[in-house]
């Protein structure tokens, strides 16, 4: 049976007079247009392939042969291609069933991991029965989106850098009075931990601390020193243990602000019992490596250990030292990074004359922001670091010791 | 020092348990406590413990440190001993109460101290590592200065005013040893206590705990050349490379950057 389908007979000799050009010297051809109706799907152009994944013409021609084809379109322009991010849906809760409460920590002012892990934890009993996750933090809710929450309750912003935690328990036991959640979710870190117990404490009920599986029907903690697993239903009231979730990955909310009939002060009638509450300043060095939040680390590059202890000592930091300085006996061998030394997690390293063995960078895979200072710009650790510097770290130390004074003094 | 602030103090013991052998110890955080108190010198110094009389031996590890005697309120097996211990401790009125953080051993969720700071309406503080009467000039009666510890080694001061229930932080100084002689000469007094039955602990289901396998971040959606990378490459730093600059540039930048990432002001 032959298809429907009509044939259409090419005339070769036609098509080619039709884009031959006169004018001039002598005749010329027009490139071919591509007529895209006519052309069989199953068939592959390699020519449109190839534009369609040039991204950048000048000075060179260059190809990026993994992009999709639907965004091959856009691909004429000259220069760097805008990497086209894929758009989550936005996923809305308009009338939820029941709400979960989130009692974030926020230390800082950034969501912590933590902080999402318990929003993860939340969403799992939202999510369940049609229910809407509402976040309670000091700060906007903005940054809460992408980690899953519906709605946001902003503390005012005053209480962020304060500790007064009767202040936040009652604003807590205002919340539950309130909107009745369901749940009422906590980080089972110091803050809030203390502040779960004191919320539990003032309503009477049950604290299930530290859980570490969640279920609609069923949660599960660790009791009696670690050994045992305890099962029950999700009470109204939970900790949730650090690193037992997953935070939410490729999903955005709507953290919309919540309209509640009261402004969130309810603790500022509350005498607190707690008062005068101020940081101490902790001598550096005294810290462990595991623990500290910023390390001065030394590697072969430095000669000038006078300046180094001086640097440390301006700059408030942790010093250290790469396996090849602790065996010179230049620092104690507690002070070593890396695999045979400490693995850190501080937020900031800033390393001197060290050029980033596997075995050192295995130690600081957990540091936030690194900044080295090399002599070789081939190092591995200047391809590791936020900010590199190629220079000698013995230049560059008084340098920032004097820049330090200058600005103290200022 | 003015005795008058810490003049009676109590001290809650719990009955520890060897992580590895699950032997019954003396309870690590609860013998810090134990030697804060005895550091401060009180005039009266209570030690408490609350549960079946049939632990009473690993208390003696307690009276080891260099206590005379120890008040053990007998409870039935699996009864819950706060109200216990509130009506204990209403009737002794200490200034302060020093506790460990969380039992090592039964439900272990850490809410005893701040149930007993409801019961005793008293301020609760958690992880102390160092306690004292307030030398400040104005120094009134019941006012203590602490010191609590707080994640990545940082410390912070406080004033607390009135009946005071502290925590003790692993941080806080090591406890003494145990000697052998004062743990069999020293006093465990029995006093019968009233206290109903944990009817939530008894509902809840225990089964032996399984160390589960580590979380790890999964890089979900985009290519899977992203993925591969994801979980294949470490974090490189995208960022700023100055190569050569002069000593002044160099440590310019350093500072500029440490300012800006909130660690120097």
């Amino acid at each position: 049976m032959t298809s429907p389908q009509i044939r259409h007979r090419v005339d070769p000799r036609a098509e080619r007079a039709a884009r031959t050009i006169l004018t001039g010297q002598r005749p010329r051809l027009l490139r071919q247009p591509v007529a895209t109706a006519t052309v069989n799907e199953r068939r592959r152009d390699p020519r449109a392939i190839r534009d369609a994944a040039l991204v950048q013409r000048q000075p060179r021609p260059r190809y990026d042969w993994a992009r999709d084809a639907a965004s091959a379109g856009t691909t004429a322009a000259v220069g760097v291609a805008v990497a086209n991010a894929p758009v989550i849906p936005l996923q809305v809760i308009a009338e939820p069933a029941y709400l979960v409460l989130a009692m974030l920590d926020r230390p800082g002012g950034e969501v912590s991991e933590h902080d999402r892990q318990v929003i993860a934890a939340a969403r799992l009993l939202a999510d369940a029965g049609g229910g809407a996750v509402v976040t309670v933090a000091t700060g906007s809710g903005e940054a809460l989106a992408e980690a899953g929450s519906d709605r946001h309750v902003a503390l005012p912003d005053g209480w962020a850098d304060d500790y007064v935690p009767e202040r936040r328990a009652a604003a807590a036991a205002a919340l539950m009075a309130s909107l009745s959640p369901r749940h009422i979710l906590f980080p089972d870190s110091p803050d809030g931990g203390d502040l779960a117990r004191r919320v539990a404490a003032a309503a009477g009920e049950r604290l299930f601390a530290g859980v570490q599986s969640l279920g609609p029907d069923r949660a599960t903690r660790q009791s009696a020193g670690g050994s045992l697993e305890t099962g029950h239903r999700p009470t109204r009231l939970m900790t949730v243990a650090a690193d037992a979730f997953a935070p939410l990955d490729g999903v955005r909310h709507e953290a919309r602000p919540l309209d509640l009939a009261t402004p969130v002060v309810a603790g500022e009638e509350v005498l607190p019992r707690l008062g005068c509450a101020r940081r101490l300043a902790v001598d550096p060095d005294a810290l462990s490596l595991s623990e500290t939040d910023f390390i001065l680390s030394a590697g072969n590059g430095v000669t000038d250990w006078q300046s180094f202890a001086e640097l440390g000592e301006a700059l408030g930091a942790t010093r250290a030292g790469s396996r090849v300085v602790c065996d010179a006996g230049h620092l104690p061998r507690e002070r070593q990074v890396g695999a045979s030394g400490t693995v850190v997690s501080a937020r900031c390293y800033l390393a001197f004359g060290i050029a980033g063995a596997p075995q050192h960078l295995q130690g600081i895979t957990g540091v936030k922001h690194v900044i080295a200072i090399n002599t070789d710009l081939h190092a591995e650790m200047i391809k590791r670091a936020d900010l590199s510097i190629v220079a000698d770290a013995q230049e560059i130390m008084p340098a920032l010791i004097r820049l330090i004074r200058e600005r103290r003094h200022d | 020092m003015t005795d008058a602030a810490m003049g009676n103090v109590a001290v809650l013991l719990s009955i520890g348990r060897h992580p590895v052998s699950g032997r019954s110890r003396r309870a690590a955080t609860d013998a810090q406590a134990l030697e804060m108190a005895l550091a401060l010198r009180p005039r009266r110094l209570t030690a408490i413990h609350a549960g079946p009389a049939a632990d009473a031996e690993a208390l003696r590890a307690y009276l080891g440190m260099g206590l005379e005697r120890l008040t053990l309120l007998v409870l039935p097996e699996g009864a819950d001993p706060v109200e216990a211990l509130i009506t204990h401790l209403r009737h002794l009125a200490p200034s302060l109460v020093l506790t460990g953080r969380q039992a090592e051993d039964g439900e272990s969720s850490g809410m005893l101290p701040y149930l007993i700071a409801r019961g005793l309406d008293a301020a609760i503080v958690p992880d102390v590592v160092r306690i004292g009467p307030a030398d400040t000039p104005d120094a009134t009666y019941g006012k203590a200065d602490l010191v609590q510890a707080l994640p990545r080694g940082q410390r912070r001061a406080l004033t607390v005013t009135g009946r005071l229930i502290a925590t003790v932080h692993p941080s806080a100084p090591p406890a003494r040893a145990s000697a052998f002689g004062p743990a069999r000469r020293g006093v465990i007094e029995p006093v019968a206590a009233q206290a109903a039955a944990d009817l939530f602990l008894s509902d809840c289901e225990h089964r032996p705990w399984r160390p589960k396998p580590k979380l790890m971040r999964v890089k979900r959606g985009g290519s899977a050349l992203d993925r591969l990378k994801a979980a294949t490459e470490s974090k490189s730093g995208k960022g700023q490379l100055l190569i050569n600059p002069t000593a002044e540039a160099g440590a310019l930048a350093i500072y500029d950057n440490l300012v800006e990432q909130g660690i120097l002001p």
